[in-house]
């Protein structure tokens, strides 16, 4: 942390004086370069300096060793190790000191000498004043409100400046989507900040005397703000990193099975990166920047610990960028561009310092390696249908037999190097450099030659009668001759015997065949999307759904290398969509987990004409869902795909975690939101995530919905699963359909229309017997006995009767009513079933409902009965009917009216005259 | 790049050249003079903060390390961007890494203009005896360009430090000049000579404007 600390030693007025009162001693100190200490101007007291004084802190380098050991003209001996500068002294501890930084000085003629500013001065008997300024540097948040706090002696500045902050998210309730105005708003804020802390006047006479302390307390006042700051600040940075995100996420998961020698990096750096990938990993639970670029700092500082053999391994820059991208590939953070954008663009308290601080380069530094691995310079051409592995297989030396050995370079197989032209490996080779028709001969041979093997082994007899199946004049000296040379079909000589014996025991390679990680030839063409292989491979009868070690098949291979033709291809040909792996990820995972969009359509749309079914929302061993993936690496269009074919983003994971959890930005959330518009507010509440986005905290809806949650006892995704439960429900009413209505509110809908056509009397008789369980009598309990709560109710505070009065389903308000549904419900706006039956006209409900016991006199949120509703309406069949059940006519609504008044000024006459009727008759 | 209010210049200087010609050893050297290299942390071999007071006047360098290897070209601009100077680097006894330099000089200029003071080291002199590159036309380019050649060996500790000085004391006689004449300097168009292209244009351009 070297740079940290400042002043200037021209000013210094122990410098000054040396320089100006002792200029012989000053000048031989320059030209036999001894190092010159000066102590930091806050050590110093204001008494007048003695040559004493200066000679201690002249160092004159010893002949043997120069670099670490001095001694001062005083005759004192000086070790400077590790930047601490001991003093022997005569009598008792050591004196120590700091150097605080070092600076070289030239003069006119360019004569050099150092001068090292040091913490205290070199005198054991100097009674320096002890005004020790907090040269600490800050490394958390917690040094910074610790600063904070003790330096203003109180909290009052934290308070101020978290009122501050707490304002600003007041009077801005939406931060800009973008960064540039962001910044700027933020940037308003800071200094805002600043300026808070530095009316307190102890803050300012402390930053006054010291320029270090100012610096300090800037960056204290940014963290606390960032600190503060942070939640309502990352969500808009990730929302406009959303698409570079997304991006980045696709080109990572696709490099993920990088290894470090694929990186060219040295191998005395391996044994440190597993430690320095920890640290890095953890950079998205710090808010502020400061601790950000500390984290890299560290991780980044953890590379360059002693190996086993205590050996310091020197990073180099050479080898900082592979470690780094290699770091930042394997963290599995999701988010890695927005924390670049909010490093590099939320550092205000280092504006006026330049942009070349460490900090600077740590941050130009994670910058050139996001570039880095955007660019595709590790992976090739960024578009993988396209992506055509690097080879040194060309057309000419697949003939040369012994250059291909060296082409190996792949890890698929080191099983069998005999020097066989047709090994596996070989295979492999000509797959990955495309060489179609030469594959395909190969196999086809080696087919011909295994067909024939094994029918020579059940009837050598029949061998003759084979040999005109074949046409095989291009292979000259082809194995299936082999049984046409022997003497005999069933000789036994010992001519015979050994050439048998030699065909059995060749080793070449089938379409079956697989290499020591059970890959067969149609997984390494699907790996490589050599769809034209593929075809081929399949024709010959290789099987689609082999699995090798990690129980993958070829399937999971293509569609995580995002080959849409070999996947389709292999669809096609039976693959099995839902195949799960070693950790139980299906082809979708792998498509949906490496951003293959083609390669998700290609699944979801052939699943959906082959009327094959596609498990959406199938988990894999950490419980994970497409979506989950899809959601948390930011893939848009895959997650918009995935929903509208029925994925469900309220599933929890091993982790209790829902695909809401994971959107880090408003982009996926609107998608995943977009298949539940009505739960939207619901999900605000309970997920403590999205809720800074736009939460209304007191609305009726909210305080209700937290309640549910309390019920639910926590259990996010069942009460989730009820309001869209209920959704349906209510849309099921307003379709009409009763039928639907009663199944999903577990109603036996069935026994209530036998009850209806049944006489009177069999609804009230008693069970045949207390005990009974015949059909009849358990038709009768079952109707009672749903567990369904009826009076449940949507966001609106709609129940089903209200709906059912609304939409004028007579029936279905008798079979609620039936099933004890509260008659005098009332929704959010205080309506009950009645008002919206009256409203809308629905005379026999209305009936219905009175007769059930319905309040005629019932008033809404307005002051309204049944009867001003039908009065403003001006609907006269309700009016009829309510006005036979002796409504209370003087009653006022909330603009001091009465019904009849209402009917007046709508010009409704017959409703009026209807009234007036009444009362008259009265 | 900016100056303190104390007046302590802050200039960024980037280290520029093929892999394997010397870049780091350089680096090393220069800051081995100063404290034990047994205590170098990490980032010191890839970043380094100098302190200089040239005649009365404050220099705070900031000294960045870069990457050698050819993969790793494209990321220049994200280093070298806001830099004061370049150390271009070459090895005397290869030629291809002083082609590398002329690249790199090219580069500079078009993307920086006039703004970056370039220093042109040809490095390990030790080896004199294998030199490849003809000292004339090292120099010659060097004048050409109008950047300062310096011979260095790390190994030996020679021209090290004298590279360095000269650089930074071009910064601040450079930075004076732009100071002085800043209020005219808005409106100036910088010259680029060069058969290459326009500066790009191209949308992921973003990066150099930061």
């Amino acid at each position: 942390m070297d740079g940290t600390y400042d002043e200037i030693i021209s000013d210094n007025p122990f410098f000054v004086e040396l320089k100006t009162e002792y200029v012989n001693l000053f000048q031989h100190c320059i030209t036999q370069s001894w190092v010159i200490c000066v102590p930091r101007i806050g050590s110093l007291s204001t008494r007048v300096f003695t040559v004493e004084d200066f000679c201690a802190h002249l160092l004159v380098p010893s002949d043997e060793l120069p670099e670490t050991h001095y001694s001062t003209l005083t005759e004192k001996q000086v070790t400077v190790t590790n930047k601490v500068i001991t003093l022997e002294v005569t009598k008792g501890l050591p004196l120590q000191s700091h150097i605080l930084f070092e600076e070289t000085f030239y003069t006119e003629d360019f004569i050099k000498y150092k001068v090292w500013c040091i913490e205290t001065p070199l005198e054991p008997t100097a009674n320096f004043s002890d005004n020790t300024i907090s040269k600490e540097y800050l490394t958390s948040i917690n040094d910074c409100i610790d600063l904070l706090w003790t330096q203003a002696a109180g909290r009052q500045v934290l308070d101020q400046i978290e009122h501050s902050v707490q304002s600003f998210l007041k009077s801005h309730p939406t931060l800009p989507v973008a960064v540039a105005p962001l910044r700027d708003t933020v940037s308003e804020l800071y200094t805002q900040c600043l300026q808070i802390a530095l009316q307190n006047r102890r803050l300012r006479d402390k930053s006054k005397s010291c320029k270090q302390v100012l610096e300090n307390i800037k960056l204290a006042v940014e963290c606390y703000m960032q600190h503060l700051l942070f939640d309502a600040l990352f969500k808009p940075i990730c929302t406009c990193c959303a698409y570079e995100d997304s991006h980045l996420n696709k080109k990572i998961r696709n490099m993920c099975d990088i290894q470090l020698r694929d990186l060219d990096i040295k191998k005395e750096l391996y044994h440190a990166v597993p430690r320095a990938k920890q640290i890095l990993s953890k950079i998205d639970t710090y808010n502020t920047v400061l601790e950000k670029v500390l984290c890299v700092k560290q991780a980044l500082n953890a590379i360059n610990k002693k190996d086993d053999s205590n050996n310091i391994v020197l990073l180099t820059a050479d080898d900082l960028l592979p470690v780094f991208v290699f770091l930042v590939i394997k963290s599995g953070l999701p988010n890695w561009y927005s924390q670049l954008t909010y490093m590099k663009e939320f550092r205000f308290s280092s504006a006026g310092k330049g942009d070349a601080d460490e900090s600077a380069f740590l941050i130009t530094t994670l910058e050139a390696v996001i570039e880095h691995i955007q660019s595709g310079a590790l992976t090739g051409s960024p578009d993988p249908e396209s992506y055509y592995y690097e080879s040194n297989l060309t057309e000419e030396n697949v003939n040369g037999t012994r250059e291909r050995k060296n082409s190996l370079t792949e890890s698929i197989s080191t099983s069998d190097t005999n020097g066989k032209e047709e090994t596996l490996e070989y295979i492999f080779e000509l797959i990955k450099a495309n060489h179609c028709e030469q594959v395909q001969a190969i196999l086809q041979k080696n087919q011909k030659h295994l067909k024939a093997m094994q029918l020579n082994e059940n009837n050598v007899l029949k061998i003759t009668m084979e040999n005109n199946l074949t046409d095989d004049d291009d292979d000259d000296d082809s194995d299936t001759e082999i049984y046409h040379k022997l003497c005999h079909p069933l000789c036994n000589c010992k001519k015979c015997c050994c050439k048998i014996s030699k065909n059995l025991l060749k080793t070449s390679p089938t379409v079956t065949s697989r290499d020591s990680h059970g890959l067969t030839a149609l997984h390494v063409a699907s790996i490589h999307g050599k769809a034209n292989i593929v075809e081929s491979l399949i024709e010959m009868g290789a099987e689609v759904n082999a699995t090798d070690l990690n129980e993958c098949t070829p399937l999971h291979y293509a569609s995580s290398r995002g080959h849409q033709n070999a996947l389709l291809l292999l669809l096609h040909t039976g693959a099995n969509i839902n195949k799960a792996n070693i950790d139980k990820n299906t082809p979708l995972h792998m498509a949906v987990n490496n951003g293959h969009l083609n390669c998700v359509k290609a699944l979801i749309y052939f699943a959906e004409h082959s009327r094959r079914k596609i498990r959406i929302n199938c988990v894999n061993e950490s419980g994970n869902t497409p979506l989950h993936l899809a959601s948390k690496w930011g893939y848009e269009g895959i997650a918009r795909l995935l929903i509208e074919n029925g994925a469900e983003p309220s599933l929890q994971n091993r982790y209790n975690k829902t695909a809401f959890d994971y959107a880090h930005n408003l982009k996926i959330l609107q998608v995943l939101k977009s298949c539940t518009p009505n739960l939207y507010e619901y999900i605000h509440i309970t997920s403590k995530d999205v809720k800074s986005l736009n939460c209304k905290p007191n609305s009726p809806v909210g305080v209700k919905l937290q309640k549910l949650k309390i019920n639910e006892n926590n259990n996010v995704s069942k009460a989730v699963e009820n309001l869209k439960l209920i959704d349906r429900i209510l849309k099921a009413i307003s379709y009409g359909d009763v039928k639907l209505a009663c199944f999903y509110m577990n109603i036996n809908y069935s026994a209530y229309m036998d009850m209806k056509n049944k006489p009177e009397t069999s609804q009230q008789s008693a069970p045949c017997h207390p005990l009974c369980e015949c059909s009849v009598c358990k038709k009768n309990t079952d109707s009672y006995s749903s567990d369904f709560d009826i009076n449940f109710t949507d966001t609106n505070g709609f129940t089903a009767l209200h709906y059912a009065a609304r939409y004028g389903s007579d029936e279905l308000c008798k079979i609620l009513i039936h099933n004890k549904a509260n008659v005098n419900c009332i929704n959010k706006k205080n309506q009950t079933p009645l008002h919206l039956a009256a409203l809308n006209n629905k005379t026999y409900v209305i009936r219905l409902l009175l007769d059930s016991g319905a309040n005629i006199n019932a008033i809404d949120m307005a002051g309204n009965t049944p009867l001003h509703d039908v009065c403003a309406m001006g609907n006269i069949g309700a009016a009829k009917v309510l006005l036979s059940y002796n409504p209370d006519l003087s009653m006022l609504n909330g603009a001091d009216k009465t019904a009849l008044t209402l009917a007046k000024e709508k010009v409704h006459l017959t409703i009026i005259d209807l009234i007036d009727k009444y009362t008259n008759g009265i | 790049m900016a100056t303190a209010p104390s007046g302590t210049h802050n200039f960024k200087v980037v280290l520029l050249g093929e892999g394997c010609v010397g870049k780091t050893s350089l680096l090393l050297r220069y800051i081995e003079d100063k404290f034990n290299d047994k205590h170098l942390t990490t980032l010191q071999a890839t970043f380094l903060n100098k302190r200089l007071n040239i005649n009365g006047k404050r220099v705070n360098l900031s000294i960045w390390d870069t990457a050698g290897q050819e993969k790793f070209h494209a990321l220049g601009p994200i280093y070298y961007r806001n830099s004061n100077g370049a150390i271009l680097v070459y090895d005397i006894t290869d030629e291809d890494s002083f082609g590398k330099v002329k690249n790199w000089v090219k580069e500079l200029k078009k993307m920086l203009g006039s703004d970056i003071v370039l220093t042109i080291a040809g490095n390990k002199i030790d080896l004199e005896h294998e030199r490849t590159v003809p000292l004339e036309e090292a120099e010659s380019y060097a004048n050409m360009v109008g950047a300062q050649h310096f011979y260095t060996s790390a190994k030996l500790n020679q021209g090290v430090e004298e590279l360095f000085l000269d650089l930074t004391r071009t910064m601040i006689e450079r930075y004076e000049q732009n100071s002085q004449t800043d209020v005219n300097r808005t409106s100036q168009v910088v010259v680029v000579d060069d058969e290459a292209a326009p500066p790009q244009t191209s949308c992921c351009s973003g990066n150099k404007t930061n």
